[in-house]
């Protein structure tokens, strides 16, 4: 990419609309690497799109007529038509906020957090062919295993936002994505195959820890050909950092939100929703994380924000409409890009929505993972679920154990695979939740895409398989 | 809407200049427009599709396939895409042609529903969202609903060196209702959503009867008591029954996954998997079927494929190179995402068959356990034959009756244990096909249907 990204400047100029107002903009490039067993399927890229969303906000029957577009067309021509869509949508939209405060002020590149990789940035292609070499290297001493699916994906995004406030904010990041299904097979006739799914989004690609990551994927790819059934009952489950972005986020990134509030589901300040050990922040300028950013999608400084401080909630989170509906401040999370998957090299195509940055768990007292197991006595270690789908409404999450190790007299034991395992992340007063039960906090916070977090030990979560 | 074969001479130009490099390019170009309302008791939001278009350029490299795409279809652009392919082609052998059947086809599909969902007004969008959020909310005990309407045109154009070229416009409408009930600061919700190709008609899915009947659900769901945890018999309601179609014999027979020695199903095919009532399909024809295609990305068209015929595992979902590698044909079910997005082996609709007991008669055989109502999700193991399927509710089975509602229940079972344990499959009557997005691995997700009616089978279910 040659010249520094404008796309969101250019269409302002462009633009001949009153404000308030709003545009989003991203060039992006992509690179992806696809795998068939350790040869490489398909090399893609680059894969190029650049596009911004306006949004346009109008005062309109005491609330706002909110009109957003986006488009890839940059011409005068194709701003003023998108343009013309955000007035005539706004006219039909209706939200409860008297005004909308823009952030205004400028930020640059260095302001924030680290969330660029340079050498994924100066040479995406051969970074991505040096970390495939590098991933499929130490396959060659694993015996009866090796990567069967997978590829490497890498998105280069120049994010640029100017509004109507005089907002002027660009900065370049970096994402990537690994998935490998790893294949363990051979050995003793009858055994049937076994197969460990690693799902991975980083900021930055690095190669040194790949041979110890291989050599653990392929222990528990081995693992799942040799586990036992699950068993069934209310058991001590022990939660390593890596599995809550499947469950937390979903859950208290809306109901900590103005948008659970706006639909009276957001928890009362200082009421209590968890174990008095438990303290959580939303924080958006954990080093290299998938939520980090120097600002939030709508311009909005970046910092540490309470959510439950010893287990009582202590802040909600809000982007600028739902601080328009409920005249406060942006707390800075309006983020674009959040579906059921992580659109990273297309967030200008939605709308910002209210909700998390990076869930950080406050580290306890309760030291190592071998400290939780055995305080957990006789219960589960739990590795990977299949899909856990929190309902962010009921809270409720679950699903089928991939794989997971039976804990016995305090110590790891056989490993376990099928059976369901489930509760709810957050319930009222008098009804059991996974906050509620939180028995024991470990000490080292691990940062896992959308969640740092310690290793949590929950007292009980339901189990159920066929013994 | 723009008509992509405005771009024909600058797709062909493009191809044409691959051709000294290659023995095969394609190119392949999508554009999209739509609208969608949704409405709750605070808020109304109007959306339009991006302004988003463009072109996906493919060509065999002598061993691999290469890709550019770009969001920009000017000449210039579509210029870039080949050069940057034509270089690449310089640097490998591209000698051999790519394995496989190369599309002739050549067709328009331009036919619309008679009453299209773009002709629509904003406001009868609204209106329409208006009536159902006031048909749900008026149940006592229902604080707010999410309702919304939406269509899209999705306009589809395919072209290779050998010949073929498609286009079509897939016509589709959307809508749905979340009923959220709360009582003392617990909140449960139930839904109702359809989701076809086609138009305003299929507006009627929404009707007071039904979203009244969801929001009761929903009030139930605040009192209902624990799920049931263990192994037990289960009945799956008809959309928990398509997306077990989905999840048992739809991932497990993409053929790369056969390719890639990636399936516990290669090694039984041919062999019986079931009893004689089961039979599973996968349609991309199927008439209105949210994931129907009218042809695929290689330009193959969508056809019906019989994957479990009568308890007996028979087929696979094929691309060009798939078939070729296992002496087969293409299926019709070689799927991008978008432009953006890479070509894999995906399902279309996939379904069970009827079969000829009532539900009565289901659950009367089951005696004690579980109904599974309203699929939610599902997940797929293809190497370890296991999967998982939600859903929102479930109603208890007791001496052969319906009873208590439970709340949301997740299901585990290995594959083929669940269908060897299959008692019983209901009639025609009972039929209904889903609307839902799949995913490969973890991304690149396609609107994919699903269908069936009432299974009887065991499997090991928890609170989820």
């Amino acid at each position: 990419m040659s010249a520094a990204a404008s796309t969101a400047f250019d269409a302002a100029d462009r633009l001949r609309a009153p404000g308030p107002w709003e545009i989003f903009g991203e060039r992006s490039r992509r690179y992806e690497i696809h795998l068939n067993g350790r040869s490489i399927e398909m090399i893609r890229g680059p894969i190029l799109i650049e596009g911004y969303g306006l949004r346009l906000f109008r005062p309109r029957d005491g609330g706002m007529g909110i009109g957003s577009q986006a488009s890839t067309e940059l011409t005068e021509a194709g701003v003023r038509a998108a343009a013309r869509d955000a007035e005539e949508l706004a006219k039909y939209s209706a939200f409860p906020a008297k005004s909308i405060d823009l952030p205004s002020g400028k930020s640059g590149t260095g302001d924030g957090p680290e969330v660029c990789d340079p050498n994924l940035w100066d040479r995406p292609l051969e970074t991505l062919e040096g970390f495939v070499d590098a991933l499929l290297q130490p396959f060659e001493g694993e015996r009866d295993v090796e990567p069967s699916f997978g590829s490497v994906r890498a998105t280069l995004t120049e994010t640029t936002i100017t509004n109507s406030s005089g907002l002027r904010v660009a900065y370049p990041h970096t994402t990537a994505w690994l998935e490998l299904a790893v294949k363990a097979s051979g050995g003793p006739e009858g055994a049937a195959p076994g197969e460990y799914w690693v799902n991975d989004t980083v900021r930055r690609l690095e190669t040194r820890d790949l041979p110890d990551r291989v050599r653990e994927w392929s222990r528990l790819a081995r693992d799942v050909r040799r586990a036992k059934s699950t068993p069934s009952g209310e058991l001590p489950v022990v939660l390593p950092s890596a599995i809550l972005p499947t469950i937390l986020p979903a859950v208290i990134g809306f109901r900590f939100t103005g948008s659970a509030r706006l639909r009276d589901l957001a928890p009362e300040l200082g009421t209590t929703w968890a174990a008095e050990a438990v303290t959580v922040r939303d924080d958006g300028r954990v080093p290299w994380g998938i939520g980090s950013s120097p600002v939030d999608d709508e311009g909005s400084p970046q910092r540490a924000r309470p959510l439950l401080d010893r287990g009582q909630v202590a802040g909600l989170l809000y982007d600028t409409r739902h601080a328009g509906a409920f005249e406060t401040r942006s707390t800075g999370n309006g983020w674009r890009g959040r579906a059921l998957i992580y659109l990273d090299w297309r967030r200008f195509l939605g709308p910002p929505v209210n909700t998390t940055s990076t869930l950080s768990i406050s580290a306890g007292k309760d030291g190592s993972d071998a400290e939780l197991i055995e305080a957990a006595g006789d219960g589960i270690w739990l590795q990977q679920l299949g899909w856990a789908v929190p309902d962010p409404v009921s809270g409720a999450f679950g699903g089928e154990i991939r794989i997971g190790y039976r804990i016995r007299d305090g110590k790891l034991a056989e490993p376990v695979r099928g059976g369901t395992l489930g509760g709810t992340v957050m319930a009222p007063s008098g009804h059991p939740s996974l906050l509620r039960n939180v028995a024991a906090i470990g000490s080292t916070p691990v940062l896992s895409e959308w969640v740092q977090s310690p290793t949590l030990l929950i007292r009980p979560l339901t189990v159920a398989g066929q013994n | 809407m723009s008509d992509l074969r405005s771009l024909e001479a600058d797709l062909e130009r493009s191809l044409r200049r691959l051709e000294p490099r290659t023995k095969f390019a394609e190119a392949f170009a999508q554009a999209e427009t739509g609208q969608e309302v949704r409405f709750e008791r605070k808020t109304t939001g109007v959306t339009r599709e991006p302004h988003l278009r463009g072109a996906v350029i493919r060509a065999w490299g002598g061993s691999r396939w290469i890709e550019a795409a770009t969001s920009s279809l000017d000449a210039r652009s579509l210029e870039a895409a080949a050069s940057s392919l034509e270089h690449s082609l310089t640097k490998s052998a591209a000698g051999s042609a790519p394995p496989g059947e190369s599309s002739t086809l050549r067709k328009e599909w331009t036919d619309r529903p008679a009453r299209p969902g773009r002709d629509l007004s904003s406001e009868e969008m609204i209106a329409f969202s208006r009536d159902v959020f006031g048909w749900a909310t008026a149940v006592p005990g229902v604080q707010n609903a999410q309702t919304g309407v939406g269509w899209s045109e999705e306009e589809r154009f395919y072209l290779n060196t050998a010949g073929a070229r498609c286009y079509g416009v897939l016509n589709r409408m959307r809508g749905g209702c979340l009923a959220i009930a709360i009582e003392n600061g617990r909140a449960e919700n139930d839904y109702a959503f359809f989701g076809s190709l086609g138009g305003q008609e299929l507006m009627g899915y929404l009707n007071e009867r039904r979203v009244t009947e969801t929001a009761r659900s929903a009030v139930d769901l605040l009192h209902a008591t624990g799920a049931p945890a263990g192994e037990i018999p289960v009945i799956l309601d008809p959309s928990t029954a398509g997306t077990f179609a989905h999840e048992s014999f739809g991932h497990g027979t993409e053929a790369d996954q056969f390719v890639r020695n990636r399936s516990y199903l290669r090694p039984i095919l041919g062999q019986t998997v079931g009893p004689e009532s089961l039979t599973i399909i996968d349609q991309g024809s199927y008439p209105g079927g949210w994931g129907s295609v009218l042809f695929d990305d290689e330009g193959q068209p969508g056809q019906r494929t019989v994957l479990v015929d009568h308890g007996k595992f028979v087929g696979a979902l094929h691309d060009r190179e798939t078939a070729a590698a296992l002496h087969a044909h293409p299926t019709g079910n070689a799927r991008r995402s978008d432009f953006l997005s890479r070509l894999f082996v995906r399902m279309t609709n996939t379904y069970v068959e009827p079969g000829d007991w009532t539900l009565e008669e289901l659950v009367k055989e089951a005696k004690h356990g579980v109904l599974l109502e309203h699929a939610t999700s599902g997940i797929e193991d293809p190497q370890g034959g296991q999967m998982q399927l939600k859903v929102n509710r479930g109603r208890l089975v007791e001496n052969g009756e319906l009873t208590t509602v439970v709340p949301s229940v997740a299901l585990s079972g290995k594959v083929l244990e669940f269908l060897q344990r299959i008692r019983g499959i209901s009639h025609r009557a009972d039929f209904e096909m889903s609307p839902g997005y799949c995913g490969k691995g973890h991304s690149d997700l396609i609107p994919a249907g699903t269908g069936g009616t009432y299974l009887l089978s065991t499997a090991v279910v928890g609170p989820a």
